[in-house]
Order: C-alpha cells, then sequence, then structure tokens
C-alpha cells in the first residue's frame, strides 16, 4: 500500500452492516412487489393517470374484437333455443316472447328501424376559436346521446357500439373511449325511433349540437335513415352485486 | 466489496416468496414500497461512504431507520390528506439515488485507473532495477 489516503481507510466494517440492511431492504421490496395476485387491488390504489395507463395497455383490441364476435355469436345462438324451445308449448311461447321482448329492450338482439345519423367531425377550420374547442370530446357524444335517449330514441349505436345502460364514454387523451374501447373522430352517432322527433331534438336552438355548429357548422352532419340495422351489444352482461330480491309468498 | 451487499439484497428478494410469504395487500405495501426506495438510497449511501472511507455504523444504521420511517410517514400522512405526497419522497430520494450511483462510480473509476497507473510504476520500476543490476 503505497497510497497515503488509503492506509487509515477501514476498508472491511462497512460490508457486513451494508450487508445487514441490504438483506433487510431485500425483504421489503419483495414484500412491496406487484404480483399477479396483489395486482388488481395495488391498482385500484394508484393515481388515475397511471392506473389509466396501466389498464390501458393490458387491452388487447384484437383479442377484444375476437371475442366480442364471439359473444355475438352465442347470444344470437342463445335466442335460436329459446325460440326452439317455444316451439314445443304454448306456455313457453309466451314466456319466451316476453324474454325477447326483454332482450330487446336491454339491447341484446340485433334490431332494425328507422331513425338518423349523426356524423360529428372535427372542424378543420383553424381560423377560428380556441383549439380544443374545434375537436369533438367524450361530453359532446354524451350529451348528444343523452338528448336523442330523452326525446324517444329507441336504440342507438356509437361507431358501431351499441349503447346500453351501463355504456360509458370516456376521454382518453386524443381519443374517446365507449366501453374502453378507443373510437377515432369522426363519430357516427346511429339512432332508431321517430326520425321527425329527433331530428327535432337534434337541431333545437340553443340544444346540444348547437356549440358545435355555431363554431364550425362542418362539424355536426344529421343525415335520415330509413333502415337502420343494429348489431346485439357484446360487452359484459354478468353482474356480480345485484340479485333478484326474493318473492314475497 | 460492493458484491456483498448486492448479493444480500438478491438474497433478501429471493428469499420471501422461497419461505412462502406472499407480497403484502393493499396500503401497506405502498408504504413498504416508498420506503424501500428509502433504504435503496440509504444503502447506496453506506456502500459510498464505505469506499469514501467515511463509514460509521451509527450513522448508517439510524440513517436506514430514519429514512424508511420518514418515507413511510410521509407517504402514510399523504393519503390521509389526500396529496400524492409519496411522490415528494419518490422524487427527491430516487436523485439522491442518482447522485450516491454517479459517486460511486466515480470512485471505482479512480480505484482502476489508479490500480493501473501504479502497476505501470511498478512495472517501470522494475525494468529499471534490472537494466541497472543488468549494467552495474
Amino acid at each position: 500500500m503505497t497510497n497515503p489516503f488509503l492506509k487509515h481507510v477501514n476498508t472491511k466494517s462497512w460490508e457486513w452492516p451494508v450487508s445487514l440492511v441490504s438483506l433487510l431492504l431485500g425483504v421489503m421490496i419483495s414484500l412491496a412487489w406487484i404480483n399477479q395476485k396483489t395486482q388488481a387491488e395495488r391498482s385500484e390504489q394508484l393515481p388515475p393517470d397511471i392506473r389509466r395507463r396501466y389498464i390501458e395497455g393490458r387491452i388487447d383490441l384484437n383479442e377484444l374484437t375476437k371475442l366480442s364476435e364471439e359473444v355475438s355469436r352465442l347470444r344470437e345462438e342463445n335466442t335460436k333455443l329459446q325460440n326452439a324451445m317455444a316451439d314445443n308449448s304454448k306456455q313457453s311461447k309466451v314466456l319466451n316472447e316476453s324474454l325477447q321482448e326483454v332482450k330487446m329492450f336491454s339491447g341484446l338482439t340485433d334490431v332494425e328501424g328507422p331513425g338518423l345519423t349523426i356524423t360529428l367531425r372535427d372542424s378543420e377550420d383553424e381560423s377560428s376559436g380556441m383549439p380544443e374547442d374545434r375537436i369533438i370530446h367524450d361530453g359532446d357524444v354524451l350529451r348528444t346521446v343523452n338528448e336523442l335517449w330523452a326525446s324517444g330514441a329507441e336504440a342507438i349505436e356509437v361507431n358501431g357500439h351499441r349503447i346500453v345502460m351501463n355504456t360509458s364514454f370516456r376521454c382518453v387523451g386524443p381519443v374517446i373511449h365507449v366501453e374502453g374501447v378507443p373510437i377515432a373522430a369522426p363519430v357516427m352517432v346511429r339512432v332508431i325511433g321517430d326520425t321527425k322527433t329527433l331530428e327535432g331534438a337534434m337541431k333545437l336552438p340553443g340544444g346540444v349540437l348547437d356549440e358545435l355548429r355555431s363554431q364550425d357548422p362542418n362539424m355536426v352532419q344529421i343525415d335520415r335513415v330509413t333502415k337502420h340495422r343494429f348489431k346485439a351489444y357484446a360487452g359484459n352482461t354478468v353482474r356480480k352485486y345485484i340479485k333478484l330480491p326474493e318473492a314475497k309468498k | 466489496m460492493i458484491l456483498l451487499p448486492l448479493l444480500a439484497l438478491v438474497i433478501g428478494i429471493v428469499i420471501v416468496p422461497l419461505i412462502g410469504i406472499m407480497p403484502l395487500k393493499g396500503e401497506w405495501a405502498r408504504y413498504i414500497a416508498v420506503a424501500s426506495i428509502a433504504g435503496v438510497d440509504t444503502v447506496l449511501g453506506g456502500i459510498r461512504a464505505g469506499l469514501e472511507g467515511k463509514f460509521r455504523n451509527d450513522v448508517f444504521f439510524t440513517g436506514f431507520l430514519a429514512n424508511v420511517l420518514i418515507a413511510f410517514f410521509i407517504a402514510w400522512l399523504g393519503d390521509r390528506l389526500g396529496i400524492d405526497m409519496y411522490l415528494v419522497a419518490a422524487i427527491v430520494l430516487g436523485s439522491r439515488i442518482f447522485t450516491n450511483l454517479s459517486l460511486i462510480r466515480r470512485w471505482l473509476l479512480t480505484k482502476w485507473q489508479d490500480s493501473r497507473e501504479r502497476a505501470r510504476r511498478e512495472r517501470e520500476q522494475a525494468s529499471a532495477a534490472a537494466s541497472t543490476t543488468a549494467n552495474p
């Protein structure tokens, strides 16, 4: 040892204490590690923006489309089976009719009928207003759908997604999510119902679309359609917490 | 040298699943996570102090305990108050981890260069000595 500085250095004694604490640290890290089991619970505690990124990273869009198709096919088969069962007796026929009615009401069957197509586009006119006023937001779609229900719409579809009672619209960065599936502008809101009433509601001065129209008339386009055909809702219908109350005898 | 603490860290991480303890759930796991960042910082600080020859047992152990508890408490308090205070701990400790690592790196680099330089000198001296003995 010719280095004069190294003479006074205690080179050995620090290793063991540090290693001891390092071992403890390893245990701590291991305890806080996110694994398959604690994943779901931990993600609930993440701040909303991180959680959103985390959840979105896990959605495989192709898989989702495939599974949705599978669900549609199975639901159709289910309807067929119910119909077949109903052929047996009159009683079950009545039952089946009311069942199909309920399914139609809740959006679980394909439906068709007259109505409107409302197309919402981002504005290309860059001369007026703020940039955020020139794009279609989740709120615009949400208010449009709400207004359509209020004016007697019987079935609504947004960019191919059937709107049912628990459909949600969210804004994630530049895209709108319908039930967690991103959709791109232009947003096509298709609706079945009384064409005149619906059109009146959509053109109401001071109505939901008026603001968009005043920004740029090209952002909103309303077309009458004599016959829409909507696919059945293909999302999750499993309910975990709600149960039918027991019937009183 | 530095390998021993690293080895201990790996053993610590591996031993928990091996003896069948599951990772903690819920809020506790999050507080422990913040606390372990504090622990990483302290251990790196300890290694650095050791390399620089300034290591003291009492400072190191109290430092570890205090940092871990403070990080834990900050994260807990933040949750109670509805502020993401754990971010404060994460940012401060994260930047200190960077500082400590860079100092360790510099120390190792200097030592390596130093040993090379010394080896070169010794070779020169040896050859000089050899030449002087060869030509008396």
